[in-house]
């Protein structure tokens, strides 16, 4: 009986939701107006600005020389000598940085689902780092892994597990390790949020039955957990990947983008474009580059949550 | 012109898109450049008015002097207001770009010569002979490395607002406690003297220097390593490349550096330490050598600095021929200040005047209350010679060593307009080198590959 | 449940708590160490190993903070480098921009939201996948695509440095989730009461106000909560569109202060201790809404 089909014990089938009565859309576009009116506006003008700028040759120290250029802009970002150097680091970034936060998320929220007092003290606790700006975390923990009076090292350093302070932000791969473990700790509460959300919606029933049918505490998180969980543990992953991806305030108040350019993610050398080296067109081309990245991940989320609701 | 007018004139097609891009363009996609957005709200951008506001941007050192130099300026000149912005100098050169392509209000800047050409390429500052040629006239009393910071095809755009070099500092205690006598005068004496203070428990890594990415510092610290060592140049006089030949200065240095890392006698944090974070460990005892700008040994030196305050000296920089990087940062004339109502210019000239050139004859009060109360180097001559200034360098200085360390110094190398974007890349590229991550020779053939991109444009 | 020492169930207790210890100590460990450096000097800070427990405790940062009191003598002075951070000072004003800004949008996100959300929930109109799609798709392109466009829009309306300009931004980026979320919510709430009232000739609007609004209460908390985080987070666009401190919000004041390198240590800490007070308050007051909605939203669609 536990072996229920997931689908059909927990999601009644979609019954008709409209309340419809002819010739409403006169009340739909009127009450839709005010927000379609601001999201025009920020919307579509952005959009084919950013176009504009990709196509022509922006460089500020080149004032007078504006020529439309075609693609070459996308082809300076496809060539330049960061490109491949910047991909890899924000692969390696996000290889710690995603699995940390689902699996922070889902032990979190575990515990969270306990019924104890200790959950109550978490729930709150949890809310914290979240609910503080991302730039807080950077700042916070540039310095509790600071090489010369971190905290975290005179820690290590009086419980004997290292000898030495340990520099982390000064060698390229703890650097990124110290990048990843700021941003679990930001990032990771609310996809404990989300996962708790998630884990109250399953039936206590199921449980239930499961340990009538003697079924262990694993043979159900297996069976009966996992599976229920699944849509929402998608859609936190596919979230936390775009926000892993686009890290960029996190990078400038920890790192700066070194040691050695070890932690300059993609997004930013879309800074660097234009701040540093004064190219505005590059800049634009690579933020749209980016841009449709990130829209191929959200079509794809989209489509595994729409197949996740038909079921 | 300032934003509203941008924006009005492209809705009314008057100005050209391109003339729109190029003012409301590069507009803060982070933390600096949204900083440097700053609006015409109160300041007075607009030619015609009769209010004579100056907007004057700084880096945030020594903030409580300028509000106080300014209001004995404006105390003295009537009329004048002046609009006060500071920003970090970490952020300073990407927050100016994201002001000056928005032509945000400025008038009156500080500048560094890293920046200048590419500052002045752009069409942001003005020769100072456009509408200050009294104050061009004060270059004879200026020291050459000061005169070559602030020119720009052959034009000066500055007048200076401290100069200064950098400078071998060393703790005379640990020294003593190590039974050393004198400061090394090679690089290979500092690695022996280390691996003494080292081994003798008194500083972990007695070497700390300032590498940090972020830190327009850090290239300069190198570079002056560089000059050090006989043959020490990076560029030869047609700008190109030099530090790529087998066996160069640049290399030596790269290799002592990364040498120093893996014996453990430089501080590894250096990577990441920004100027302040370096002086504030030295302070604390936890280092006994570095390299730093002389005004900071007045701030080591200062009282109540820490438990080694005083004990900080200043020995010329190791090597051959002890050379070491001399640089100017100045107060750059906008562009935008030069198309302004003429009265407004005239307001400019009292601002540059009472800030860095002769007001009233004698050079500038400001300039010598920068040496006497922060130990700032300047760019005049005949300053050396002035009792109080001797006075007061003295309280934490040798003034002789600090005269002999001007005459040693010489304006960084390939100042061009490019260099800046060159910068960038080197940085971490060095960083690269100092790690192993690639080999010196490596790392000098892209630093020079970057350079001849860059150089064809 | 009891549990006797040694059982299982007891084992399973120690489990969890532990636990929920070293999660609690990952949490909070930082926050705490921020509120212990608070009431330590530079100097101290700058102590190896750290202090834990300061050995010359003291007030002066707060002091200052307040009432601009410059720290005197040498263990709290420490090295201030010809210049304290003013900018510390603002942390106060800071937190009112932020908290008033946050408000507004949280507000008005439930208002013109909800009324969105139940458009979309139970009114069949035409365009209306393309309507919502073209929402949702709002959100797709990142922020530094956008900030320039951004900037301009705002100063074309003569809104730089202000709470409305930073409101309509938020605005921008709140309101595709609150209704999408919201759409969802109201979907899941049972139809036969409205349909009761439309047949009884209740209007739509009435339908809305009078009898979804009320039942809605738990999401529209939730959602509400969660545009006021975004807006109380967000950083890129208040520095970009905010330039004194007349309207610059909590984090451009607080990372300015911390990564001017000239800022003391000790300020820096007792900034961030300041700016956790709100969401302190926050997390206290809405946790027990959070999940609720977020479990309707989430179980019933």
């Amino acid at each position: 009986m536990a072996e229920l089909r997931a689908g059909e014990a927990r999601r009644p089938s979609r019954r008709r939701s409209e309340t419809a009565t002819r010739g409403e859309s006169g009340y739909a576009y009127l009450t839709l107006l005010p927000v379609l009116l601001i999201m025009a506006a920020f919307s579509l003008y952005p959009i084919g600005y950013s176009v504009y700028l990709s196509l022509h040759k922006e460089v500020l120290t080149d004032p007078l020389n504006n020529p439309f250029v075609g693609f070459q802009n996308f082809d300076n970002v496809l060539h330049s000598y960061y490109l491949t150097s910047s991909l890899v680091s924000t692969a390696a970034f996000m290889v710690m940085a995603v699995p940390g936060v689902m699996i922070f998320g889902l032990l979190a929220a575990l515990l969270l689902n306990e019924a104890f007092a200790g959950a109550r003290i978490l729930r709150v606790a949890i809310l914290l780092p979240w609910a503080m700006p991302a730039v807080v975390s950077g700042i916070v923990w540039r310095w509790l892994l600071n090489g010369d009076y971190g905290v975290l090292n005179s820690a290590l350093y009086q419980l004997g597990i290292i000898h030495d302070y340990i520099p982390w932000l000064s060698q390229p791969a703890l650097a990124r390790v110290g990048l990843a473990v700021a941003h679990v700790w930001r990032e990771g509460p609310l996809a404990a949020i989300f996962l708790l959300a998630g884990l109250q919606t399953i039936p206590a029933d199921l449980y239930s039955a499961a340990a009538v049918d003697g079924a262990g505490r694993l043979a159900a998180f297996r069976r009966i957990t996992m599976p229920l969980l699944r849509p929402t543990i998608v859609l936190v992953l596919i979230y936390e990947t775009i926000v892993a991806a686009t890290t960029f305030d996190l990078v400038y108040v920890m790192t700066g983008g070194g040691p050695a350019d070890a932690t300059s993610l993609i997004s930013w050398f879309a800074y660097a474009e234009v701040f540093k080296f004064l190219d505005l067109g590059t800049g634009a081309a690579l933020a749209f580059l980016i841009a449709l990245v990130l829209l191929g991940v959200i079509v794809l989320y989209l489509r595994v949550l729409r197949s996740e609701e038909r079921r | 012109m300032s934003i509203e007018t941008l924006v009005e004139g492209v809705t009314t097609g008057r100005l050209s898109r391109r003339g729109f891009l190029q003012g409301a363009v590069a507009l803060g996609l982070s933390m600096s450049g949204a900083v440097a957005l700053l609006e015409a709200c109160t300041s007075s951008g607009t030619p015609g008015t009769s209010k004579a506001d100056l907007t004057f941007v700084v880096w945030s050192y020594g903030v409580e002097t300028i509000k106080d130099n300014i209001k004995k300026l404006e105390a003295k000149v009537s009329g004048l207001h002046v609009n006060f912005q500071d920003f970090a100098w970490t952020n300073y050169h990407d927050t100016m770009v994201a002001r000056f392509a928005a032509k945000t209000p400025t008038d009156v800047c500080y500048g560094s010569d890293h920046w200048l050409s590419e500052w002045a390429a752009a069409g942001w500052l003005s020769p100072l002979e456009q509408k200050y040629p009294d104050l061009n006239g004060y270059t004879s009393d200026y020291f050459p490395y000061v005169i070559q910071g602030m020119t720009y095809q052959g034009k000066n755009y500055g007048i200076p607002y401290y100069a200064d070099t950098w400078a071998f500092l060393y703790n005379e205690d640990h020294l003593k406690k190590a039974g050393i006598s004198q400061p090394p005068t090679t690089w290979a004496e500092l690695t022996q003297q280390s691996q003494q203070i080292k081994a003798k428990g008194i500083a972990n890594y007695p070497v700390i220097l300032l590498f940090a990415q972020d830190d327009p510092g850090s290239i300069e610290v190198w570079t002056s390593m560089v000059f050090s060592l006989t043959d020490g140049h990076l560029f030869d006089d047609s700008l190109n490349p030099v530090f790529n030949r087998p066996g160069s200065a640049a290399a030596k240095t790269i290799d002592w550096i990364s040498g120093a890392l893996t014996s453990k006698i430089l501080d590894p944090a250096s990577l990441t330490s920004q100027e302040i974070p370096v002086v504030k460990a030295m302070e604390s005892g936890a280092h006994t050598f570095t390299i730093l700008e002389t005004y900071n040994q007045a701030e080591l030196n200062k009282s109540g600095s820490g438990p080694f305050s005083g004990k900080f000296k200043m020995a010329p920089m190791p090597g051959d021929t002890h050379n070491t990087v001399g640089y100017v940062r100045f107060y750059a004339v906008t562009d935008q200040l030069t198309k302004r109502d003429s009265s407004v210019v005239k307001f400019g000239d009292d601002f540059l005047q009472y800030f860095g050139g002769k007001p009233d004859g004698a050079i500038s009060p400001v300039v010598k209350r920068w040496a006497v109360e922060n130990g700032l180097g300047f760019g005049w001559k005949s300053l050396w010679d002035d009792a109080d200034v001797r006075k007061a360098f003295s309280t934490w200085g040798d003034p002789d060593m600090l005269r002999q360390n001007q005459q040693l110094a010489r304006s960084k190398e390939g100042l061009t307009k490019y260099y800046p974007s060159w910068d960038v890349f080197t940085r971490s590229e060095l960083q690269k080198a100092y790690l192993k991550q690639v080999s010196t020779t490596a790392a000098l053939t892209a630093m020079a590959d970057k350079w001849n991109s860059l150089k064809k444009g | 449940m009891s549990a006797h020492i040694g059982s299982r169930a007891f084992w399973r207790q120690a489990g969890l708590w532990a636990a929920t210890a070293v999660m609690l100590l990952f949490i909070l460990g930082p926050i705490l160490w921020m509120l212990d450096s608070s009431f330590q000097g530079e100097n101290e800070l700058l102590t190896r190993p750290s202090h834990v427990v300061p050995q010359q405790p003291t007030i002066a940062n707060f002091d200052y903070i307040f009432t601009g009191t410059v720290p005197q003598g040498q263990n709290v002075r420490g090295t201030l480098r010809s210049r304290i951070s003013q900018e510390a000072r603002e942390i106060p004003a800071a937190l009112e921009n932020s908290a008033i800004i946050a408000l507004v949008v949280a507000l008005v996100n439930v208002a013109l939201g909800a009324l969105a959300a139940y458009t979309f929930a139970r009114v069949k109109f035409r365009g209306k996948s393309l309507v919502f799609n073209f929402l949702l798709g709002t959100r797709l392109l990142p922020a530094i695509a956008v900030a320039i466009p951004y900037y301009a829009i705002v100063s074309a309306l003569g809104l730089l440095d202000s709470y409305l300009g930073l409101i309509l931004v938020y605005l921008t980026f709140s309101l595709p989730f609150t209704i999408w979320f919201l759409r969802d919510y109201i979907m899941s709430l049972p139809i036969d009461i409205e349909e009761a009232a439309q047949i009884d000739g209740c209007g739509r609007l009435q339908l809305f106000t009078r009898i979804v609004l009320p039942l809605a209460a738990p999401g529209l908390a939730a959602a509400g909560a969660f545009a006021f985080m975004l807006s109380y987070n967000e950083f890129l666009f208040a520095l970009l569109l905010t330039q004194t401190i007349g309207s610059q919000t909590l984090p451009v004041i607080l990372s300015s202060v911390a990564t001017n390198p000239d800022a003391s240590l000790a300020l820096i800490a007792t900034s961030v201790v300041l700016a956790m007070v709100p969401p302190l308050i926050f997390a206290i007051a809405f946790q027990r809404f959070l999940t609720r909605g977020l479990v309707a939203a989430l179980g019933k669609s």
